[in-house]
Formats: structure tokens, C-alpha cells, sequence
């Protein structure tokens, strides 16, 4: 399991900082969005992983760990999606406000010389 | 009673500023008066001063660092002090009558009433510090006041080369004296003046001295600083006359005067200041002769003078020292006076030229008188107090003090220096006042008005009075002062006019004679030569430092600051992740780390396989990004559900339903963005003949992602496979249910626990909203996207070309039957968000997911029955619901006060509803309707912000055509 | 917690926060009363927090868990706490005093240059006034996006050309940076299992190697995104673009956003990394020192190199914080107040200059052409008129700009005798100390060089502000004087005025510095009232 997460979330990383890198906003804001795919894995993942164990109490019990996976990171990864969306609406109105003033797609505004 | 010195100058320069500016006359007799009144405060200190008393006056600034507004009066201050009052009346007087009907005088007298202030500032300061301060401050005015016709491009330069230099020098002095602070532990002048050994041995004596001395040797002039003050002659004669004469080049010798009892004697002070001293005193005065500027002769001739001074300094015998505070005090006055008088010249004919002037004692003999007398001090003509001083200096030179080349050189190097001293007052006088009256003047010359020689007159006066009965006149004053200084060690010395036939006099004799003798040599030459000495006229000090200055603040800067940054994002980002990537590292390389060991264990063939698809729609989406935005967007998505199932196989529900929900909106959003894009068709050759840089810069973009990528993984693995520590969770499950009130502890922990970090959350939700919204509204589509889609265009030709259909019709049938559904669907999804917003207490869901739900509800009702159809509809005003729920939770937040609770305590009970059942009533569940309703109000904003460009869109487009037909 | 006092602790983020809230729905057209609603918020925020600084600076009343709001009512660690304490009562201080001159200016004109301008002010003051408060790290996370999210707005605030391609790379590096503020922080949860910065810096010294290795690593992720708010070379290169194309007002604020990075990386490397932190303890202070020396040096040449005053400024950001980064990595302890008070006196100082450029360019018609892109950002249909400028133009005002720029150089140059001159002789004067005699250590290689780029970058700005101070006022060729109304002029002037009381009563106020450094050098302390603290209704 960690495993495979672990890899998933490296490649999901790698992907967006490649992206990041790129000339086109069109590719920033992929990569934007895998790498906070990637993020919040991790974050998940701090909680370490649990299967079958949701952190949904039955009325008026009292849980602790042993039968509860950690709600903490549950929690901030929640805070992190909302405010990821929220970014990423932002930067795609930024990047298309962008493009409208300068004619391109271009990270700088201008195309350069190369790439 | 010192503070009289600072505050009358200061205040009187802040009064000054606001008489109007006709008012000369009050003007000048307002400064003159606070000048007066200080002189006379002065004088009337003396009695405390007398036989090494010392005045004190304390207020603390900043004691904790040891910077105290400190006065401190003892003679050698309260010999300065009368020099700079009493001189500074004398040129307010002057500078009544010099200034031009047309010049600001009020602005003048102020900035001038400030120098004065900051000048007796420097010389009482009695810590360190403030001295610095004030030094600075006399820099900052000078440079104002040099630059007072700043309509003139001169003055400009001379002025910014003046505050350039001598502001360095004072910067670098104050790292001086914070360093001598920390030798010596305090900055107070008495306690540094005390403790002259500690000093001396300290292993940081040299720094200290070498930034004390740039501090004081820029100030003074001294060479290779000297240009500057040449330059700065463009400013009014009344500021050369009193700036650059009497007080701020004096302030220089006058700082080495001061430390001189702790820093001198020294070897590394020998060679330094003598060093300076000899070539500034010989390169001044050769320079001197030279000069066709009237100014431009007394200018070097001072850097000259002050070189004697440096010289005598430099010595550290005590004897010279008097010499040197003596000689201080004749230049002030012969040197002034001549100043003033070179002013009239100018005044009155209209030039500085001396090339232009001559045989002027016809029309103004009075100034001519005086001005011989003066210049014949400045020669050091017997009977004169130039005389004296520059006996006693060759008295001095010719001493040995420390046996080294130096040091017997400098008899030698004295005598030449006031040869050439002869000789350039000779000049002075000879090719102004004699020879052939001046043609082509602009004006016909005469005397000035009474008024405005009268200064000139008292101190050719104190010239002629101190240099024939010295002991009587000047005496006691001196001797008071170099007390002050030299306290027990004050040598015997006489202030006679006649020593009898001995070595100094035979030397006075020969630089007299040789003077004369090379004037009349050079006559013919200088009467027609051109400004500057011949070989060094080809490097002016001025224009080396200007490019200097040029190549270092600008042309370098320009270079470095491209070199160094960049305004490309690119590269940027690469520093980001690679210093990311270091940050990272670094603990890791430099402590110890074992891998942690590889356990394949429990690897679900499913979740694995689930991976596989994600990872490759993570790289294809990579890789597509560029030319096939829809499939890359598509396989986000795919990355996206992935996401999603982890969530749910690994017990985080709430996750699952949340990531799904943004999922679909981010979607639609991107979709709704992808029209503004320009169209970029992959051209295979293009990817075929890509230039080596471009495949270099990939490659080691993907090397840097690898390695950054792999990173991550380690370090999640890592502390995945690690052992829980003792967390806080634990506390959260215990009380989730028995305080919070609700069996799901993540939104138990939403809402309450951490119920703060969501109130933020939607913040920011209502912050982007608003941006994007005001964004949008400025929102300039290119010219290429602004006409309606091709798909569009086809199907509206198509209904043009059928005469029994009406445009549109097409786009609304094509989409029909989904379109219904769509319209169906949303009654259900409200329904949904219900459910959602209820049972999030206690089961995933929660006002979060609620709102998002309901917001895709009104998104399919956008696309099934477009913008117009909707809003003819449906009331929508994001904008006041997104107020109202940030408005609602921060409210709830607030009303536990009530209850003596802190901002956002919760109170929660179990209620019953008809059909939805039992459901916990929490004042968390407020806050959540907060949250849904903000939620809500936020994303339909944004998306109908941006799904309204459609409509914008073709009337800008109209817009734009029509504006290019008026263009045509 | 009975005391109702405290309640008065979350009332900075509070207030805007509704304040904000409350304005969003109203109509563009009444910008005044939202003008006026903003300004008196703020205004109040300014009273409140200089309330909070005598309670802070008071003993007694930080006694008794007083200072440590538990949100919520749940005790630290587990839930968030706001605490107060002399640093943040500054920034506090500092922040609303900044956003009430920035306010006021606004008002003249700016503000109608786009929609929601007030609203987005005012979330950012809360972003910024939670930034400082809160003691968990998560929830500084949230305060960051908050701020940064009004920031980004506030920054495309008038839109145009420049502004959206300046925001474009500002948002760009600030999305990644926040996830790299992510991975730290949950990378230390992960290891730690707490969130709450005083909780940390009492586990540290109890972790196992490898847990304390995990932490260093999120430290360093999460110092590398506090970096780029503090604008360390090379992290910084989107600063000097974004901040010279922000609007005068906009910018002004700016100038304490980057000291917000600064802040947090104080706090954190006193108090988590501070002397009870064990092995780690003293962690990336070299990063800080090397950095720190770089930034000066780059801000140094940039200031150099600029020719449009708005460049200088926002260089001259760059070497304020450079200066404060390296004073925090030298780590001498008696430094920091000088630091601190180098702090308060260059953020004031830039934000006046900030507001001052617009001004004075704009009789050179640049500050025109500025106005000319947002015009031309305009022109939908549905746009607003533009409004006329509020209040009368003054007389004199060539003189008064004149002052006003010459106060702004020395400051910025650091010469005598304002603040500007007083902080640099503070930092220096805690560097060498007054220790007499040869008791004091030799001064470090790493000193030197500070002292060298400290006098020399004050040098550069000397150079560079006569250069331009010339160009405009003595050299200038059109003489057209710019039509500046008071309400523009007078947040400079105040501003200013807050410079020479600064440098006026630089005694008393040493001295609340040095307490507050005293404070933060004593993390035991803070942990101790933080954790100590307890829960209302005595449970």
C-alpha cells in the first residue's frame, strides 16, 4: 500500500513540476493541478494508511486509534482541496486575462526565441 | 545653556523657510540676529572655559546603546564655536547685499541657519555618535546649498560629487567610531578621551584609524579626495566663503585636532595623515597657480592650507599641534575675507576670469586694499598672522620626529609649497587689481555697497592686529584651546613676531623671494593659459570620479541586476524546485539516514492496478498539456478519480465525496476557459528539427522533476512506514461525539475542533470569487477568439439556409434531450444538497460539500438552458450570498460570547425532523449554513463570471470591428 | 480565559473579516461609503492594537493565561490558539498603521480603478493581522492564503497589460510555494503529531533521530515557502516587477508582506529552533546568514540600477529584508531589537516612498500613463464613470514633495538623524556592543561582510535616490506640477512623521524592542503560557 502511494505520488509530483517548468500557462495550471493531487496525497498519507477504518464514530461512542484511522490530516486535506480549487479557478482567470491582453499563451507574456 | 547652539539655528532655519520671499532684508536680519546671539552666548561661556574647564550638557536619546544627546564645551570647541558664529554673522551681513533680487533668499538663510547648526553640532558633540550624526547632517545641507542655483548643470555635479564623497567618508567614520565604542566602551568623548593607550594597542586600532581618517580627509579635502571641493565653488560666494573656508573643511583637521591626544604618534598615523598632508599641501598650492578662476585659485589654495594643517597634525609633537589649531583659526579669517572679496569681484564686473580682469584698483581701491592685505596673509607675509603660523609650521617641519623619509623631506616640500603659495597670491592680486584696465566687462565696475565690505574689512582687521601683537590679542584664547587639547603636555611656546635670524625665517625668506621670482617668470604663460596645470589639467580628479561613479552605480549595476535576476518566470520556478529540492535534502546528506526497509506487504492487486491508470493519466497529461489541451484536461481528470477511489479504500469518505464534487467544478471550469485560448496545432516538423537547447532544457527540466518527484515518494514512504507518534488525534476521537456533538469526526473537527481554519477556508473561497469577478469584468478577449465557436457558425448557417427555421434553433435542438434531463436534475441535486448539509455532522458530507452540490446544480442549468434563460429564471445574487454566509458563520463564532465562551464554542443538542429524522442540532450546524451558503454564492460566481464572457464576448468583438472601420 | 479582555485578542482578524464580509454586496457606486466603512475599521484596528501592545508590554495583564485565545474553547495543542504577545502586538501595530495610510490614500482616486477594492483590503488586513496571532501551523497556512489571495486580487486591482502579467508570475510562484508549505507542515504533523508551534518546540527535544530528521526536512520545505515571501535571493526576482506595478496604495501594504515571511521565520527559529531544541537547535541559520548577505547585495545593485522610482522602492524591499534575514542568521542575540526596530522603521519608510512616487511622477506624466492603462482597461459598456478626484489640491506642492522625497532618501540611505539612521546604528551598535576592553569575541569574517553590504547598500540608495531626486526636481525640464490632493499627501506626511517620532523618542522604544527580544530569545516561556493556559468554564 505505502508503496504504491508513495509511487503515485512521486510520478504525480514529477508530472506537475515538469508542467510547472513549461513555457504554456495552459501547462502550468495542469501542472498546478496534479501537483496538488500530489500534496494532498501526501498530506493523507502523513495520517498513515488505514483501510476500513473511517473516522466515523457510532452514536455515543468514544474512539481512539486503534480503531479509527487519524482524522487530522483528513481534515487539513479538506482545507487544502477547497482552497486548491480555489486557486487553481483564480490562475485560470489570471492565465485567460493573460492571454487576452498580450495575445499569447506565454508565461512571460511574449513568446521568446526559443521553446 | 549649550542647547542655545543647536536649537536657535535649527528652529531659526524651520522660521526662515516661512518669510515670504520679497522680504530680504527681515530675512538677513533674522538670521544675523540668531547668528549674533549665539557668538555672543559664546563669548560670554569663556570665563567656564578658561584653564581646561569644561561645560556638559546631557539628554538621553538612546542610552541603551550608549547614544546620549550629548553637548560638550571645552576651549578648543569654544574656539571653534566663536569661529563659526562669529564668522557666520559676518556672512549673513555679506550675503544681504550678494544675493540676486530673483533668488529665494528665505530658502538660502534656512538652509544656511541649518548648517550653522549642524557645524556646532559637530563641534560640541561630546559623544561620538551624535558627532556622526551631525557631520552627516553638514554633508546633506552643504549639498543643498551647493546646489542652490540648481538650474545650473555646475552646480548640480559639484554638489551631488560633494555629498557623494564626503557622505561616504562620514558612513565609513561611523563604522570607526562604533568600533572605537567597542574598544573603549562607551562613545562619550570624555571617557574615549581617557583612555588614549586602550586605543593605541588595540588589535583593532588600525581599521579604526584608517575609517576615522576617511571620515576626516574626504571632509578636509585632502588629497586624493581633494576635487571635490574645487566643484563645489558653484555655489554662492557667501557659501564658499563660509562652507568651504572657515567651517565644514575645517570640520575634517578639526576631528583630527580631536582624537589627536588618543590616535597620534603613531607610526601607521604618521605615515597616513603626514602622507596626505605633504602632496596636499604641494599639489594644492601648485594647482593654485594655475587656476584662471578667481574661486577656483582660493579653492585649491585652501585644499593647500588644509594640507599645512594635516601636516602639522600628522607630526604628533604638541608643539605642532598649537601650530595647527592656530593656523586653523588665521586661515578662517584671511581665507574668508578673500572669499568675500573675490565675490565682490564677481558682483561687480560680472566675472571670475582672471584672464578678463585687471588694473580693477582704479575703480574699486578699497576692496583692492583689502584684499591685498588678506592675500599677503595668505603668503605669509610678515607682520601678518599667516606669517606666524607658517613660521612656526617651518619651525616644526624642520624638527626630525620620527627618522624616516618622510620626515626629512618635509622642510624641503614646506618651503616649495609656500613659494607656490607666494606666487598664486601675487597672482591674485597682480593680474586683478593691475596691469591694463579690463575691456568687454559685462558691467562697468565699482565699489560695493558700504555695507557689504564691512565684513571684509573686520577680519583683514583681525589679520592685521593678531599678526602684529599676537600675545595680547590671540593669545589667551589659544592657549585656552590648546590646554583643552593637549591638557599636561602643553609645550612652551611664544607667539612673537620676531624670533631672531633662525632657520624658519631664512625659510619664509626664500619662498618670498622664489614666489615673486616665479610669477614673474610665469606671468606671460598663466596671462594666457588655459584653466589647470599643464600635465595634470589632462586627468581631472572630476571626471575620473564621475565615470567612475557612472561605470560602478550604473552601467555594472545595470549588467549585474540582468545577470543576476530575471524577469522570466521559467527560470524562476526552476530555482524555486531546485532550492525546494535542496532544502529537503540537506538534513537528510548532512545527518545521518538509512533507507527504510522495502515491505512489499498487503499490496492489493486492485489498488494497484487503479494506480497503474492513474499514473499514466498523470504522464499523458504531461505530455498532451501542450497541444491537446481537452485530452490533457480529460486525463486530469482521470488523475483526479483516482484520487477519489484512494480516498475512499482508504477510509477517508468525506475526502472521496469532496474531491469529487471539485473535481467536476474545476472541470467545467477549465472547459469554460479552454475557448479563450489560441488555437495551437501540433506541426510535425516543428517536433522534429527542435533546437539542441530546447531538447537540453527539457531534459534537465525532467531531471529536475524526476529528482524532486522522487523525493517526495522517499519521504512519504518514509514516514508512512514510521510508527504513529503521540498524536492530538486521539484527543479529537475521545471528545468528537461526548463535546462535539457529532459521530464524524473530520467534520466535527471542520466545525469545531478546528473550526477556525474553515471560517479562513471560505475566506478565501470569497476573496477568489471577488477577484476573479473583478477580473473578468476587465476581461479583453483576443480578436481571434472573439467569434462565436465553429460548431455554432456551421449550425446557425445551417438554420440561415433553411428559410423555416430561425437562427438558433439548431444549438438549442442539438443539445435537447439533455438539456430536459439537465433541467430535471435540479430539484434532485437541491434535494442532495440537503442531504449532504444534514448529515454532515455525523456522516461525510457537511455545508462544504452541500454547497458545491448545489452549485452544480445551477451550473447544468446554465448549460442546458443557457445564460439569458437561466437568469430570466432564477433570482441569482452570489455576491450577497457569499456575504451573508461569511457573514452567518463568523456570527456564530461570535455569539458563544454570549455564553462567557470564546469565538466559535459550540453547543449542540439532537432534534427531531418529520422526515429526514433525528439529526443533531449544533450551533455548528449555523456555521455550516455559513459555509454553504458562502460555498454556494462563491462558485456560482465564478463560473457564471466566466460563462458570461460568451455573451460579452460578440459585443466586444462588435466593438472592436466598429472601432476598426472609424480607424479606416 | 473569564476575563473579557481577551475577547479583544481575535478581534483584528475578526473585525475586517465581517467588516470585509459586509461591504462585498454593495453597489460599486457608493466606493465613498465603502471608503469610509474601511477606513474607520481599520482605524479602530489601530486603536485595538495599540491596546493590545500595553497589554502586551504589561506583565500582570499577560498573567493568568491572558494573551491566549483558545478557539473554540479547546486547550493547545489540540485546538487553535491565538497568542499574543510584544511581536505580534507590533506587527499588529504596524500592519493597521500602514493599511490606514494606504486606506486614506486610496480613497483620492485608486480605488475606483477597479470593483471590490475595499472588501479585498480589508480580507487582506485580516490574512495579514491572523498571520501574526495565530500559534498553530496549519492554521498560519490558512491566514497565508488569505493573505495571499487578497494580495493577488489586490495586485490585479486596475488590471491592465503590466498588472495581469506581473500577477500572473506572482501567483504562479506563490501556488507552488504554498504547497511546499503543505508538505512541510503535514511532514511535521506526521512526525511530530502536533500542529501547535509551542507543542513542537517543547517535543523536539524529545524525538528520536529519525522523527527529528522528518522534522528538519518539513522545516526546510516550509522555510524555502517563507523565503519566497521574505524575498530571498534567489527566490525574489518576481518581487521587484510585481510590487513597482501595483498600485500606489496596493503597494504600500506590500511593503509589510514580505515582512510577514520575516516574521515567521523569527518567530519560528527562536522559538522551535531556539536554545531548548536540542540537537536542532540553531537549524538554517547559515541558509539565513548566506541568503540574507546575497539579498542585500542583489537589492543593493538592483537599487543601483533602477531608473523608475517604483523599481528602487520595491529593491529597496529587498534590502530590507536581506538585512533583517542576515541579522536573524548571525544570530547575536543583541541584535535582534535592533533588527526589530530596523524593521518597523524601513517598512514605514517604503510604503510612504511608495505612495510618494505616484505623486511626483505623476508631474512627469508617468503616473499618468499608469492611470492611462487602467483607462484603457475600462471602456466596457457596462463600466462606471470614472469618479473625480475627492478633496483640494494644495499649495506648494512641488516644496512639500520636495521634503517628503528628501526625508524618504535619507531614510532609505540610513542617514543621520532619522529612524533610518537610528535602526542601522542599533544593528550595528548590538553587533560590536559596547563590551570595552578586549572582553568582547573577535568579530567574524560573516560580520565584516554584514557590516560592509549594511554600509554599502546604504550607500547605493544614497547614490541612486540623488540620482533620481535630481532628475526630477532640479533637472526637471517641463515644470508641470502634479495636481496632488491633501488626502494623497497627508498619509505620506503622517507616515513620514511616524519616521521622525521614531527617530525622536528611538529611547523608549529601544526599549519595547529589546523587551519583546528578551521575549522571544525565552521560548520556554512562550510554550509555558501557551500551554498552560487554561479552558473557559473551568473544565
Amino acid at each position: 500500500m505505502e508503496l504504491i502511494l508513495s509511487v503515485a505520488i512521486g510520478v504525480l509530483t514529477a508530472s506537475g513540476v515538469y508542467l510547472l517548468l513549461r513555457p504554456r500557462t495552459y501547462q502550468v495550471i495542469i501542472g498546478l493541478s496534479l501537483l496538488s493531487y500530489a500534496v494532498n496525497l501526501f498530506i493523507f498519507g502523513m495520517g498513515r494508511l488505514r483501510v476500513n477504518a473511517p473516522p466515523v464514530l457510532e452514536p455515543g461512542g468514544v474512539g481512539d486509534l486503534s480503531r479509527y484511522t487519524d482524522p487530522v490530516p483528513q481534515a487539513l486535506v479538506l482545507t487544502a482541496i477547497v482552497i486548491g480549487f480555489a486557486m487553481t479557478a483564480l490562475f485560470l482567470v489570471v492565465l485567460l486575462a493573460s492571454r487576452g491582453f498580450t495575445g499569447t499563451d506565454h508565461v512571460d507574456g511574449r513568446e521568446q526565441r526559443h521553446d | 545653556m549649550l542647547s542655545v547652539f543647536i536649537l536657535a539655528p535649527f528652529a531659526g532655519s524651520l522660521l526662515a523657510i516661512f518669510f515670504p520671499p520679497e522680504q530680504r532684508g527681515a530675512t538677513a536680519w533674522f538670521a544675523g540676529a540668531i547668528a549674533l546671539l549665539c557668538f555672543l552666548v559664546a563669548a560670554g561661556l569663556y570665563p567656564f572655559v578658561t584653564s581646561g574647564g569644561v561645560l556638559r550638557y546631557d539628554i538621553a536619546w538612546l542610552p541603551q546603546l550608549g547614544l546620549n544627546f550629548t553637548l560638550r564645551m571645552d576651549g578648543f570647541a569654544w574656539l571653534f564655536t566663536v569661529l563659526v558664529t562669529a564668522i557666520g554673522v559676518l556672512v549673513v551681513l555679506y550675503a544681504r547685499y550678494y544675493m540676486a533680487a530673483e533668488d529665494p533668499v528665505p530658502r538660502f538663510l534656512a538652509l544656511f541657519l541649518a548648517f550653522m547648526g549642524s557645524m556646532l553640532g559637530v563641534v560640541l558633540s561630546g559623544n561620538l555618535i551624535l558627532l556622526a550624526v551631525f557631520w552627516e547632517l553638514t554633508s546633506i545641507v552643504s549639498f543643498l546649498l551647493i546646489g542652490y542655483w540648481h538650474h545650473n548643470a555646475h552646480a548640480r555635479d559639484g554638489a551631488r560629487m560633494a555629498l557623494t564623497i564626503t557622505g561616504t567618508g562620514g558612513l565609513c567614520m561611523l563604522v570607526g567610531f562604533l568600533l572605537m565604542g567597542r574598544i573603549v566602551g562607551s562613545y562619550d568623548l570624555d571617557v574615549v578621551l581617557a583612555s588614549g593607550d586602550l586605543i593605541r594597542n588595540s588589535p583593532l586600532y588600525i581599521p579604526v584609524l584608517i575609517l576615522v581618517l576617511l571620515g576626516a580627509l574626504t571632509k578636509s579635502a585632502q588629497f586624493p579626495f581633494h576635487f571635490w571641493l574645487p566643484h563645489a565653488m558653484a555655489a554662492p560666494t557667501p557659501v564658499s566663503a563660509y562652507l568651504h573656508s572657515a567651517t565644514m573643511v575645517k570640520a575634517g583637521v578639526f576631528l583630527l585636532v580631536r582624537l589627536w591626544p588618543v590616535m597620534a604618534g603613531t607610526e601607521a598615523w604618521f605615515w597616513i595623515v603626514g602622507l596626505a598632508g605633504l602632496s596636499t599641501l604641494l599639489l594644492g598650492a601648485y594647482f593654485a597657480i594655475f587656476q584662471q578662476d578667481l574661486k577656483g585659485l582660493l579653492a585649491y589654495s585652501t585644499i593647500s592650507h588644509l594640507g599645512l594643517i594635516t601636516v602639522l597634525l600628522s607630526l604628533g609633537s604638541p608643539l605642532a599641534a598649537v601650530a595647527a589649531i592656530f593656523h586653523i583659526v588665521n586661515h578662517a579669517t584671511f581665507k574668508a575675507s578673500l572669499f568675500m572679496a573675490a565675490g565682490i569681484i564677481d558682483h561687480e564686473t560680472g566675472t571670475r576670469d582672471m584672464r578678463k580682469l585687471g588694473g580693477l584698483i582704479r575703480y574699486m581701491p578699497g576692496t583692492a586694499v583689502l584684499a591685498m592685505v588678506a592675500s599677503a596673509a595668505m603668503a605669509g607675509v610678515p607682520l601678518l598672522n599667516g606669517f606666524i603660523s607658517k613660521e612656526m609650521f617651518f619651525a616644526e617641519a624642520i624638527e626630525t620626529h620620527q627618522a624616516n623619509i618622510l620626515d626629512t623631506m618635509t622642510p624641503y616640500v614646506a618651503t616649495l609649497a609656500g613659494m607656490f603659495a607666494v606666487t598664486y597670491s601675487l597672482r591674485f592680486i597682480h593680474s586683478v587689481f593691475f596691469g591694463k584696465p579690463p575691456e568687454d566687462l559685462p558691467k562697468v565696475p565699482h565699489e560695493p555697497p558700504r555695507w557689504m565690505r564691512v565684513p571684509i574689512e573686520f577680519l583683514v582687521l583681525a589679520c592685521l592686529v593678531v599678526g602684529i601683537i599676537p600675545a595680547i590679542t590671540i593669545g589667551p584664547f589659544l592657549h585656552t584651546a590648546v590646554v583643552s587639547i593637549l591638557g599636561a603636555s602643553t609645550p612652551y611656546y611664544s607667539l612673537a613676531v620676531w624670533h631672531g635670524w633662525n632657520l624658519p625665517l631664512i625659510m619664509s625668506f626664500v619662498a618670498l623671494a622664489g614666489g615673486i621670482g616665479l610669477y614673474f617668470l610665469m606671468r606671460n604663460y598663466l596671462a594666457t593659459s588655459v584653466e589647470g596645470p599643464p600635465i595634470f589639467r589632462l586627468l581631472h580628479g572630476q571626471r575620473i570620479f564621475e565615470r567612475v561613479l557612472v561605470t560602478l552605480s550604473w552601467k555594472w549595476a545595470r549588467w549585474l541586476e540582468q545577470n543576476l535576476g530575471t524577469r522570466r518566470l521559467q527560470p524562476q520556478m526552476r530555482f524555486l524546485v531546485f532550492i525546494a529540492v535542496v532544502a529537503g535534502a540537506l538534513p537528510l546528506l548532512l545527518t545521518h539516514f538509512e533507507l527504510p526497509p522495502l515491505v512489499v506487504r498487503s499490496i492489493d492487486p486492485a489498488f494497484a492496478l487503479i494506480w497503474a491508470v492513474g499514473i499514466a493519466c498523470a504522464i499523458g497529461a504531461a505530455i498532451l498539456a501542450k497541444f491537446h489541451r481537452l485530452a490533457a484536461l480529460v486525463l486530469l481528470g482521470g488523475a483526479g478519480l483516482t484520487t477519489c477511489l484512494t480516498f475512499v479504500w482508504l477510509s477517508a469518505p468525506d475526502l472521496a465525496v469532496t474531491q469529487l464534487l471539485v473535481e467536476i467544478v474545476t472541470t467545467v471550469l477549465i472547459l469554460l476557459g479552454l475557448r479563450w485560448l489560441p488555437k495551437r496545432i501540433e506541426d510535425t516538423q516543428e517536433t522534429e528539427l527542435l533546437s539542441l537547447r530546447v531538447r537540453f532544457r527539457r531534459l534537465r527540466d525532467f531531471l529536475l522533476a524526476v529528482t524532486a518527484g522522487g523525493g517526495v515518494a522517499l519521504i512519504a514512504y518514509t514516514m508512512m512506514t514510521r510508527p504513529m507518534p503521540e498524536t492530538i488525534a486521539s484527543y479529537f476521537l475521545e471528545r468528537a461525539y461526548k463535546e462535539g456533538g457529532g459521530t464524524n469526526v473530520v467534520n466535527v473537527i471542520l466545525v469545531d475542533f478546528r473550526g477556525f481554519d474553515t471560517l479562513g477556508e471560505i475566506a478565501v473561497l470569497a476573496i477568489v470569487a471577488l477577484t476573479v469577478f473583478a477580473l473578468l469584468l476587465r476581461f479583453r478577449p483576443q480578436a481571434d477568439s472573439l467569434e462565436a465557436p465553429e460548431q455554432q457558425r456551421v449550425q446557425n448557417a445551417f438554420d440561415d439556409d433553411h428559410p423555416d427555421r430561425s437562427k438558433g434553433d439548431s444549438v438549442a435542438e442539438y443539445l435537447f434531450v439533455p438539456s430536459v434531463i439537465m433541467r430535471w436534475m435540479f430539484p434532485v441535486i437541491g434535494m442532495l444538497a440537503a442531504y449532504l448539509f444534514l448529515r454532515g455532522h455525523d456522516l461525510p458530507g457537511g455545508g462544504f460539500a452541500a454547497g458545491i452540490a448545489m452549485s452544480i446544480g445551477f451550473i447544468l442549468q446554465y448549460m442546458s438552458g443557457g445564460t439569458r434563460w437561466v437568469e430570466e429564471r432564477l433570482r441569482i445574487h452570489p455576491l450577497r450570498w457569499m456575504s451573508i454566509g461569511l457573514l452567518v458563520a463568523a456570527a456564530t463564532g461570535i455569539g458563544s460570547w454570549l455564553f462567557g465562551y470564546p469565538f466559535l464554542t459550540s453547543h449542540s443538542q439532537y432534534v427531531t425532523l418529520p422526515i429526514v429524522g433525528k439529526f443533531p442540532l449544533a450551533s455548528a450546524l449555523f456555521f455550516d449554513l455559513g459555509v454553504f451558503s458562502l460555498v454556494l454564492g462563491a462558485t456560482v460566481l465564478i463560473l457564471i463570471a466566466l460563462a458570461h464572457q460568451s455573451i460579452r464576448a460578440p459585443r466586444a468583438h462588435q466593438r472592436a470591428m466598429r472601432a476598426s472601420k472609424e480607424a479606416r | 480565559m473569564t476575563d473579557w479582555t481577551n475577547h479583544l485578542l481575535i478581534l483584528p482578524i475578526l473585525l475586517p473579516l465581517m467588516v470585509g464580509a459586509a461591504m462585498i454586496p454593495l453597489d460599486e457606486r457608493n466606493r465613498m461609503l465603502k471608503g469610509v466603512m474601511g477606513f474607520v475599521s481599520t482605524l479602530a484596528l489601530f486603536v485595538l492594537s495599540l491596546v493590545l501592545m500595553r497589554m502586551a508590554s504589561s506583565s500582570e495583564a499577560m498573567a493568568a493565561g491572558n494573551g491566549v485565545y483558545q478557539l473554540g474553547n479547546w486547550p493547545a495543542p489540540f485546538g487553535i490558539v491565538l497568542v499574543l504577545d510584544r511581536l505580534s502586538a507590533l506587527m499588529l501595530c504596524l500592519t493597521s498603521g500602514l493599511a490606514l495610510a494606504a486606506q486614506a490614500y486610496s480613497i483620492a482616486r485608486w480605488h475606483t480603478a477597479g470593483h471590490h477594492f475595499h472588501s479585498l483590503f480589508q480580507l487582506l488586513i485580516a490574512g495579514l493581522n491572523g498571520s501574526f496571532l495565530t500559534g498553530d501551523l496549519f492554521n498560519l497556512f490558512v491566514f497565508f492564503e488569505i493573505m495571499l489571495a487578497a494580495s493577488y486580487g489586490l495586485l490585479l486591482h486596475g488590471s491592465g497589460p503590466l498588472r495581469v502579467k506581473a500577477g500572473l508570475h506572482y501567483v504562479a510562484i506563490n501556488l507552488a510555494a504554498s504547497s511546499l508549505f503543505l508538505i512541510g507542515v503535514s511532514l511535521i504533523y506526521g512526525a511530530t503529531g502536533t500542529l501547535n508551534m509551542a507543542d513542537l518546540s517543547v517535543k523536539l527535544a524529545t524525538l528520536s533521530a529519525g522523527d527529528r530528521q522528518m522534522v528538519e526536512v518539513g522545516a526546510g520545505v516550509l522555510g524555502v515557502a517563507f523565503l519566497v515571501k521574505a524575498g530571498m535571493w534567489p527566490l525574489s526576482f518576481w518581487l521587484p516587477t510585481a510590487y513597482a506595478a501595483a498600485t500606489p496604495p496596493v503597494a504600500a501594504v506590500f511593503a509589510i508582506l514580505t515582512k510577514v515571511g520575516i516574521y515567521v521565520i523569527l518567530r519560528l527559529s527562536l522559538l522551535v529552533f531556539g536554545a531548548n531544541a536540542g540537537v536542532s537547535a540553531g537549524f538554517g541559520q547559515t541558509v539565513l546568514l548566506a541568503g540574507g548577505l546575497l539579498t542585500i547585495a542583489f537589492g543593493a545593485i538592483g537599487v543601483l540600477a533602477s531608473q523608475a522610482m517604483g523599481r528602487l522602492a520595491a529593491y529597496s524591499v529587498l534590502v530590507s529584508s536581506g538585512t533583517l534575514l542576515a541579522a536573524i542568521g548571525l544570530g547575536h542575540a543583541s541584535m535582534i531589537a535592533g533588527a526589530l526596530f530596523y524593521l518597523v522603521s524601513s517598512t514605514l519608510t517604503i510604503s510612504a516612498f511608495f505612495l510618494l512616487i505616484e505623486l511626483v511622477e505623476r508631474g512627469r506624466d508617468a503616473g499618468a500613463d499608469v492611470l492611462a492603462v487602467t483607462m484603457e482597461a475600462y471602456g466596457d459598456a457596462d463600466e462606471d464613470e470614472e469618479e473625480e478626484e475627492v478633496g483640494a489640491t494644495i499649495p506648494g506642492t512641488m516644496a512639500i514633495l520636495g521634503l517628503c522625497f528628501c526625508l524618504c532618501a535619507l531614510l532609505l540611505a540610513g542617514l543621520p538623524p532619522l529612524s533610518g539612521f537610528v535602526a542601522k546604528f542599533a544593528i550595528l551598535g548590538g553587533l560590536f556592543g559596547l563590551s570595552g576592553a578586549e572582553a568582547a569575541p573577535a568579530i567574524s569574517p560573516a560580520d565584516w561582510t554584514y557590516v560592509t553590504l549594511l554600509i554599502v547598500s546604504g550607500l547605493a540608495a544614497m547614490i541612486a535616490m540623488n540620482r533620481v531626486g535630481i532628475r526630477t526636481f532640479w533637472a526637471s525640464i517641463e515644470n508641470t506640477v502634479p495636481r496632488v490632493v491633501v488626502i494623497e499627501i497627508t498619509p505620506v506626511v503622517v507616515l513620514l512623521a511616524a519616521c521622525i517620532f521614531l527617530s525622536l523618542q528611538a529611547g523608549p522604544i529601544m526599549h519595547y524592542m529589546q523587551a519583546t527580544a528578551d521575549s522571544l530569545m525565552n521560548p520556554a516561556g512562550y510554550a509555558e503560557r501557551v500551554l498552560g493556559a487554561p479552558r473557559a468554564g473551568g473544565q
